[in-house]
Parts: structure tokens; C-alpha cells; sequence
């Protein structure tokens, strides 16, 4: 009985879950109406501040599942907000090709729709296994290698439009972000569906346990018969098809593509989601449900911090301040402290009886 | 006699910590050479056109210096572009909203980013959290902070920031008996003093003083430079402090350069100074980099935007790709250089950073 329940403490998900449910506490005590959802006869959707704040957290929920491995390499991946821009800006163009030619936005699209979807897709998938050559063949630190793309990424984006922005009001292309599926926005659907594969793959087959090996000793890894380098070169490439899911998503939403706006910080809120959903940065073992929790985490303090009428910039004093509490709750000297603490408290409640 | 001074230069270019700042130097020089080349007629080889490098980064080559040192030590500040905004913004409220007195306002900004960099230091030195999380907070801090004060630019109209930002020192020549001005007007101002100085100083730090050799030797291996009794932890402390220092600097002349305080200043500016300090011939896994090294990093950075603005027909997104490239030439030269070869067999640096 015991033991259960210091284990219950000492996972990382448990406090994960304890902290949204908290904040989803306060959000229920300054608006009753939070929880309230709705369905719309009329649309067939259902409507709510829940409904609204898993859609929203789509884009970052699926490219921090990508993250999760690469975190759980030991790495980090900081290309993937470029990688959304470059994937909208593919699609956009594909969709209205020549701008001089076809001047005005409508419902319409020059190219097949099944190219606007998949040439994105397959160019930000080589991109991600660009980053997975350089880091799993040529053992570039991650940081340096992602940071090439990111750097070149919206430059590749702009070159794409001609530095413009295009709009669209193909319908096919707007329903990927603002249509809805068995009442739900099309977005969370698309999450499940990512995310449901994702973690079949990981957990069902031996994969994810490949992942945390390279993430705990790379050379042992390697010693024992692993292919690290492919490892590292998989999940670069899977999070950067991700990206590219994240960004046709995204640029759908507003039916046009901005290479200058989209995907801003999107690297920094996928690796926060995976932090607070319990991945230690130093790799090792991982947790996507913690991450998709992560990832609601943050959505939810952005809503909530909305309610109060502060502005969507200072938003980033507040995720500062989470992060700081995390990662010192989560750093090791305080972990040591807090064990040793606990150890002397149980000694102490032996010898009491 | 002879052969034994060839030797010598042999060995001097040869050697792994000289070729690559030797590299940085040559590539500089040799694209300089084909901007005169091409664009000498429409004045790329004017005085003025060079001066204009410096003045145009001096910003960036003040927070470069600062940069160096944590790279060197095997860390990363990805808050410098934050902080230096975040100073922006003390200078500017301070002075048009408050009407404090200028010095005092970059007095405080200078000490607000000393106190972040030695907390961001404490982080990493003490809670063993990676440097990479660790400024990432320190980012998102001082980016929600600098929104808090203000969402909108700030313009500074200030008689002693004014004084500042006109102040110019003439290239002067002697001719027909008086001094005169070298046309078209070269000068260089108060930011590319404080850019060379930087430099100097950081030059001399590293070189001169049992602190720089401290430096490298956390960032050669940082657990033997414990078990040999040095100051690990200390040295760790400084650098981050000193890098606050020189991002509050970089952010002083950002504010005399723009002449006003905005909170989404220098958007992506740390990877300007990180790319520049990697360009440069500093080693992310720490221990080896020279300032001269950064100097012309941040130099050969500057020239590639020139050139574009000369040819006038090139998109001016080109930049972004040709500084991604440059980074990925230098890193894979660091690699061959380091490692002796491109692929790597043994070992593998993606766990640390």
C-alpha cells in the first residue's frame, strides 16, 4: 500500500496531471462557464473552452510528439517552427502557383489537391532527415545542426512566395484546420490519429525502446547491436514530417501562409510541452501522454492568462516562471535532496513505531 | 635556418586550434575580395561600405564577446537577444516615459543583466540543469518582462543618448597643410568603439589571465578541471554574469543605433550570435575559440548582407540561406579538423552538449 503510493509520487505524469487539473480548477472558479459544452445542431459541432483549447494545442501536441524521442535522444530539435512556415509556404504556392496570373484568392487550386498536401509533407520530411543525416551520421551536436535549418528554413519559405503572402478559400484546404469530423474540429482529429500512431509505433514495437537506450549511453547502445545512427536518423525524420502535419494545419487555419510569423517559438513550446510532461532533457526514458498533457498544459495557461486581458506576449513571463518551478523540481541535486529528505523522515517514523 | 622558419608557419597554419579562425579569415577576405571584384564601381570598395559593417553589427559583436566565453566553457545563452531587448526597454521607459536620467536607466539595465546571467550561471552551475533549458527560461523572462513594460515602441528622445548615438570619430588625412576628412565620410561610432574594446578585453581575458585559462580548461573536460582543484564552478558563475554584461552592452548600443526600445527587438538575434560565434571557429562542445575568431565571424556575417544589397536583384532571404550554409561548412570543417575525418565511428557527441 505504501510503496504504491510513493510511486504514484514519484512519477513525473501523476504531477503532470495533478498541475492541469489544478489550473483547470482555478479556471473553473473564475468562470463557471468554463467547462460548459455546447452542441451545435445546425454545424453538428460541439463548442467550450475545452473543446476549444484541445484544438488550439493540435499544432504543438503533434510536433512535440516528434520532440518527445528527440529529447529522449539527448538531443533537441529547433527547426520545427522553421519547418512550419516552409510547409505552409509549399502548400500555399502550390495552391495558387502564379499570384500575376491568378490575382484573385477563390475556391480553387492550380495544382492537385493530393500534391498541396503531400509535396509539403515530403519536403519538410526531407528536411528532418537532413537534420537526422547530420546528427546521426555526421555527429553533429543537435543544437547546431537543427539550428542550420532554422536558420535557412524561412529563407527557403520566403524564397518560396516571393517574400508574399498568399490567401486561399479552397475549401478542401480550410477544412484540414477549420472543418469538423463526428462533431469535432478536423485538428483534433488529426491529433488523435497522430498521436494514436505514433505511440503504436513507439510502444508496440521495440522502437521506443531503442530510443531510451541511444538516450541513456549511445556507445553501449551501439556496443550491443543497435543501429544508433539510424535510430537518431528516424526520429529527426519523423519529427520533421510532424512539422510539416503541424504546418499544413496551421497555414489552414488562416488560409494563407506568413513565413515570417508562423511556427514562432513553436521549438520552444514543443520542448516545454515534453518537459512538463515528465522527459527529462537529459534522454532517457519518455512519456508521449505525458507530453500531450504538456502540451494541454500550456494551452491552458494561454487561455487562462487571456481571461485576465493580459497580452499574448507576456504570456512568456508566466510559461518562464512554470518552466523555472519544473526544472528545478526536476533537477538532480533537489531530487537527491528530496530523497534523502524522505529517507530520513521514513528512518524517523521506524524508529517511532 | 630557412627551412626550420617554413616549418614553423607549417605548423603554426596546420595546427587544429589555428585553421580554423585561419579558415574564417581566408573565406572573409576571399568574399570580400569578390564583392570588390564585382561591385567595386558601385562603391563596395569604399571605405565607407567597410566602416559600415562594423556600425551596422556592432550590437552583435558586442553580445559575440560575451557568447565566446559561454560557448568556450561548453554552454549556450540563447537569452542574449532578450536581454538586450529587455534593456532597450529600460532605456527607453526609463528615459521618455519616467524621465529618469539616461545613465542611471543603463546603470540598471547593465545590473539587471548581470543578475540574469549569474542566475541562468546558478542554474546550470549548481542545479546541473542543461545551459540550453536554462537560458531558454531566462529568454522567455526577459521577453515576457520587456512585453509587461510595454507592448509598443518606444522612441528614446534623449539630449545625452542623442549625443551618444551622433558622437563619430572621422578618418582624417593630412593634406595641404590641415586635416581634412577621407571622402566619402568613413567614421566609425561610439558602438564599434565599444565593439573593438569588447573585443580586446575579451581577448585579453582569455589569453592574458589565470581566469581565461580557467575558461578552457572547464570546457576542455570539465571533470578534470575539478579534480585538478580549479575553481569549476566559480569560472562557470563569471562567464554567465559576464555574458549578462556583454548582452546589457549589446543592448545599450542596440538602443543608441535604433534609438528606441521595442519588445519584439532582435527577434531571433541570439542565433545571429551564436551563428557568428560558430562561423568564427568557436567549438560547441566547448573548449576552443579565440576572439579574433569571433571578431571575423561576426564580420564575414555582416559582409554577406552587404553583397546582397549590392546586387540589388537577390531576394534579401538569400542571406539567411547562405548563413545556414556557412554555418554547416564551418561545422563540418570543425569535424574534419577536430576528428580528422568526417565520419565518426567511435563514440558520439550527440548526448552532450
Amino acid at each position: 500500500m505504501k510503496k504504491s503510493k510513493e510511486s504514484i509520487f514519484k512519477s513525473k505524469l501523476a504531477w503532470a496531471v495533478v498541475a492541469e487539473l489544478l489550473i483547470l480548477l482555478v479556471a473553473g472558479i473564475l468562470e463557471p462557464n468554463f467547462f460548459h459544452i455546447e452542441y451545435n445542431a445546425t454545424t453538428g459541432m460541439f463548442y467550450g473552452s475545452l473543446i476549444d483549447i484541445v484544438n488550439r494545442s493540435a499544432e504543438i501536441t503533434i510536433i512535440a510528439m516528434g520532440m518527445t524521442m528527440v529529447i529522449a535522444l539527448g538531443g533537441t530539435d529547433i527547426s520545427v517552427g522553421a519547418l512550419v512556415a516552409v510547409a505552409g509556404a509549399f502548400a500555399l504556392k502550390l495552391l495558387r502557383w502564379d499570384v500575376t496570373l491568378y490575382p484573385t484568392p477563390g475556391d480553387y487550386t492550380i495544382k492537385p489537391f493530393i500534391l498541396v498536401i503531400l509535396v509539403p509533407l515530403l519536403i519538410c520530411t526531407a528536411m528532418g532527415l537532413f537534420n537526422g543525416v547530420l546528427i546521426g551520421k555526421f555527429k553533429l551536436q543537435p543544437i547546431i545542426a537543427t539550428l542550420i535549418l532554422m536558420v535557412a528554413g524561412r529563407g527557403i519559405a520566403q524564397i518560396a512566395t516571393n517574400g508574399k503572402q498568399f490567401t486561399t478559400g479552397y475549401t478542401p484546404f480550410r477544412f484540414i484546420g477549420q472543418g469538423s469530423m463526428f462533431g469535432l474540429p478536423f485538428p483534433i482529429v488529426i491529433t488523435i490519429v497522430v498521436c494514436a500512431a505514433v505511440m503504436i509505433f513507439v510502444r508496440k514495437t521495440a522502437f521506443g525502446t531503442f530510443v531510451e537506450s541511444v538516450g541513456v549511453n549511445p556507445n553501449a547502445s551501439r556496443v550491443t547491436g543497435l543501429k544508433s545512427d539510424k535510430i537518431i536518423m528516424i526520429v529527426y525524420t519523423l519529427t520533421g514530417f510532424l512539422s510539416g502535419v503541424a504546418g499544413l494545419i496551421y497555414s489552414s487555419r488562416i488560409s494563407s501562409c506568413d513565413s515570417n510569423n508562423a511556427g514562432v517559438n513553436y521549438e520552444m513550446d514543443a520542448i516545454l510541452a515534453v518537459v512538463l510532461g515528465g522527459t527529462s532533457m537529459t534522454g532517457g526514458k519518455f512519456s508521449l501522454v505525458g507530453t500531450i498533457i504538456g502540451s494541454l498544459i500550456i494551452r491552458t495557461i494561454t487561455t487562462l492568462v487571456y481571461y485576465f486581458g493580459i497580452t499574448s506576449e507576456s504570456i512568456m513571463a508566466f510559461k518562464a516562471v512554470i518552466i523555472l518551478i519544473v526544472i528545478v523540481i526536476q533537477s538532480e541535486p533537489v531530487g537527491k535532496w528530496l530523497a534523502t529528505r524522505q529517507a530520513r523522515r521514513q528512518k524517523v517514523g521506524e524508529l517511532r513505531g | 635556418m630557412d627551412k626550420k622558419k617554413s616549418n614553423k608557419l607549417v605548423n603554426f597554419v596546420t595546427n587544429p586550434k589555428y585553421l580554423m579562425v585561419l579558415a574564417t579569415i581566408g573565406i572573409f577576405l576571399v568574399i570580400y575580395a569578390a564583392g570588390i571584384i564585382m561591385y567595386g564601381d558601385k562603391g563596395f570598395a569604399k571605405l565607407r561600405t567597410f566602416m559600415m559593417l562594423f556600425v551596422d553589427n556592432a550590437y552583435i559583436g558586442i553580445s559575440a564577446v560575451g557568447m565566446t566565453m559561454v560557448l568556450i566553457t561548453g554552454g549556450i545563452d540563447l537569452s542574449v537577444a532578450a536581454v538586450a531587448s529587455l534593456t532597450g526597454m529600460f532605456i527607453a521607459y526609463g528615459t521618455t516615459v519616467l524621465g529618469l536620467d539616461p545613465v542611471l536607466c543603463m546603470a540598471f539595465a547593465i545590473l539587471v543583466g548581470v543578475l540574469l546571467g549569474l542566475g541562468m550561471g546558478a542554474l546550470v552551475t549548481y542545479l546541473k540543469i542543461p545551459p540550453f533549458v536554462a537560458t531558454l527560461t531566462g529568454m522567455f523572462l526577459a521577453r515576457g518582462v520587456c512585453s509587461l513594460i510595454s507592448r509598443e515602441s518606444i522612441s528614446i528622445n534623449n539630449e545625452l543618448i542623442d549625443k551618444m548615438a551622433g558622437w563619430k570619430l572621422y578618418f582624417m588625412k593630412y593634406s595641404g597643410g590641415e586635416w581634412v576628412k577621407i571622402k566619402p565620410v568613413a567614421y566609425i561610432n561610439l558602438n564599434v568603439v565599444l565593439f573593438i574594446v569588447m573585443i580586446i578585453i575579451g581577448t585579453i581575458i582569455l589569453q592574458k589571465t589565470r581566469f581565461g585559462r580557467n575558461v578552457y580548461a572547464v570546457g576542455g573536460n570539465e571533470q578534470s578541471a575539478r579534480l585538478m582543484g580549479l575553481p569549476v564552478d566559480k569560472t562557470k558563475m563569471m562567464v554567465y554574469g559576464f555574458n549578462g554584461f556583454c548582452s546589457a552592452l549589446a543592448g545599450i548600443a542596440y538602443a543608441l543605433y535604433v534609438k528606441s526600445g521595442w519588445n519584439l527587438a532582435l527577434q531571433g538575434g541570439e542565433l545571429d550570435v551564436i551563428s557568428a560565434a560558430v562561423i568564427g571557429g568557436v567549438l560547441l562542445s566547448g573548449g576552443v575559440g579565440y576572439m579574433i575568431g569571433t571578431f571575423f565571424g561576426v564580420l564575414l556575417k555582416a559582409v554577406i548582407p552587404s553583397l546582397i544589397t549590392f546586387n540589388g536583384t537577390l531576394s534579401s532571404w538569400w542571406g539567411k540561406i547562405i548563413t545556414g550554409a556557412l554555418v554547416l561548412l564551418f561545422v563540418a570543417l570543425q569535424q574534419i579538423v577536430m576528428h580528422g575525418k568526417l565520419f565518426k565511428k567511435k563514440g558520439t557527441p550527440h548526448k552532450k552538449e
